[in-house]
């Protein structure tokens, strides 16, 4: 009997919250686009547009093979703008909010997951498009479209941990947001976009694979050009990269909680 | 039953120590009852209507909440400005979950807003925001609602349309202000030294506020 209650007290308050996500995501989308319907293809503009120009860049610098390919570049910068996206919105996001906080049913966390809903959106709609173009092109067809999947599920619970922080430390330290900015370009060369480990001198390589995020470019490439490439990951190395990142920014959601003024 | 508050503390860090705002506080308010809080300036006011809304959790102590509370009225119900009064009634619909068709035809009918509700709430005057947030928190119809200070509805078509509406619902009314207690509630409450004590009389609750 009081398992009964506890169950329907349990499914209440999941459906409260994703009725909550899903406001928060219309009225994301109406703040950041507009009112017009066709306001909301801005959302693909802009990945589109640099990853187009990052990948058609690289293809014109020479080079040859999949290794200066268009759905190298233009695909795998998709997985990368997921990361900079959410992290980098993550700064002003609870400033932004805040007001909402009078409604007791929007937490902190909600906040934060409308607007990775929305990256998510963005990044994976983009990139199905740069692998239609791709195909189109006359390139092959990714070799196991799951993994790619799975990469960039992984990345946006990486990336999300790592806002849970950001955005916990932010709301403290506001001066903080401005290193974000700047950290999240700065990672570029170095997050796995750029590489795959097999390039590396065997020294290099085994420095690249601390970085969690070199496992999920090789992870997506894995499923992206399958045989070709000899790739390296290890899943529960990302794993603790998503733990632990969650744990400590929920933390930190809590205090920042107790500690937002609401005036 | 309805919201009640056991032994409710509630402090703040401050460059020298703890502020203890509220210091023990104990109250039970059933559905339907409409109860006045009344306290003076920096006595905690604002602090006990976050709690008793939901917004702030407090320090120590356990709130039950078998009803349901409205935001507090008069503050802001956290408008975005660039959106217009319909977005903004359809994402606290949502949020409430209340159909949303209604909820605005609601608010077009009763908030006296004209073509405003689809313009940006920046344009609005303080005024046209106020009648927005009320006509919203009625479309929602709580069980009780929470109500900060003054509300500034005046003698107008719509003051007086709201008071009949706030004249049937269940209340906590928070505030510095005798003559609303005395005109709106059932039963009293003085708030002082972090601490509220109950009188089942009014006019008790009033002679012990006006003694402060």
């Amino acid at each position: 009997m009081s398992g009964a209650v506890t169950r329907t007290g349990l499914v209440d308050a999941a459906r409260m919250q994703l009725r909550v996500i899903g406001a928060l995501v219309i009225r994301e989308m109406h703040t950041r686009f507009g009112r017009q319907r066709l306001g909301y293809l801005w959302l693909f503009a802009e990945p589109l547009l640099l990853g187009g120009v990052i990948a058609l860049l690289h293809g014109a610098s020479g080079g040859e093979g999949i290794r200066s390919s268009f759905e190298f570049f233009s695909i795998g910068f998709m997985l990368f703008q997921l990361l900079r996206g959410i992290v980098s919105r993550a700064p002003n996001t609870i400033n932004a909010n805040q007001t909402l906080l009078y409604h007791r049913q929007v937490t902190l966390p909600d906040l934060f997951f409308a607007r990775h809903a929305i990256e998510l959106a963005a990044s994976a709609g983009v990139m199905a498009l740069f692998v239609v173009a791709g195909i189109a092109m006359g390139g092959a067809a990714p070799d196991q479209p799951v993994k790619m999947i799975l990469a960039l599920v992984l990345m946006l619970l990486l990336a999300q941990g790592i806002a849970f922080m950001v955005g916990s430390i932010t709301s403290e330290f506001e001066a903080a947001g401005y290193f974000v900015q700047i950290a999240t370009f700065g990672i570029m060369p170095i997050c796995g976009l750029m590489f795959m480990v097999e390039w590396l001198p065997p020294d290099w390589q085994e420095v690249a694979l601390w970085m969690p995020t070199v496992h999920l470019f090789e992870l997506m490439r894995d499923g992206q050009f399958g045989e070709q490439f000899r790739t390296f990951y290890d899943l529960s190395y990302i794993g603790w990269w998503i733990i632990g990142p969650h744990l400590l920014g929920l933390a930190g959601l809590r205090i920042a909680r107790a500690r937002v003024g609401l005036e | 039953m309805g919201l009640q508050l056991i032994d409710v503390h509630k402090s703040y860090p401050m460059r020298d120590g703890r502020k203890r705002v509220l210091r023990g506080i104990d109250a039970t308010f059933r559905r339907g009852e409409r109860v006045g809080i009344l306290g003076r300036n920096g006595s905690g006011k604002s602090t006990l209507v976050r709690i008793l809304g939901g917004i702030e959790v407090p320090t120590r102590g356990t709130i039950r909440r078998s009803m349901s509370v409205s935001w507090p009225i008069g503050m802001a119900a956290g408008f975005h400005g660039a959106l217009s009064g319909a977005d903004n009634t359809r994402f606290i619909a949502r949020i409430y979950d209340r159909p949303v068709r209604e909820t605005v035809d609601f608010v077009e009918s009763f908030a006296e807003l004209g073509d405003y509700l689809r313009m940006p709430v920046n344009t609005y005057s303080a005024g046209m925001r106020s009648r927005l947030g009320l006509a919203i928190s009625l479309a929602i119809d709580f069980d009780c609602f929470l109500v900060d200070e003054a509300l500034a509805v005046g003698d107008t078509r719509f003051g007086r349309a709201f008071g009949a509406r706030l004249a049937r619902a269940g209340l906590i009314i928070v505030t510095h202000q005798p003559s609303l207690v005395r005109q709106l509630c059932t039963r009293a409450a003085v708030l002082a030294d972090g601490t509220l004590t109950f009188f089942d009389d009014i006019d008790e609750a009033l002679a012990t506020y006006n003694s402060l």
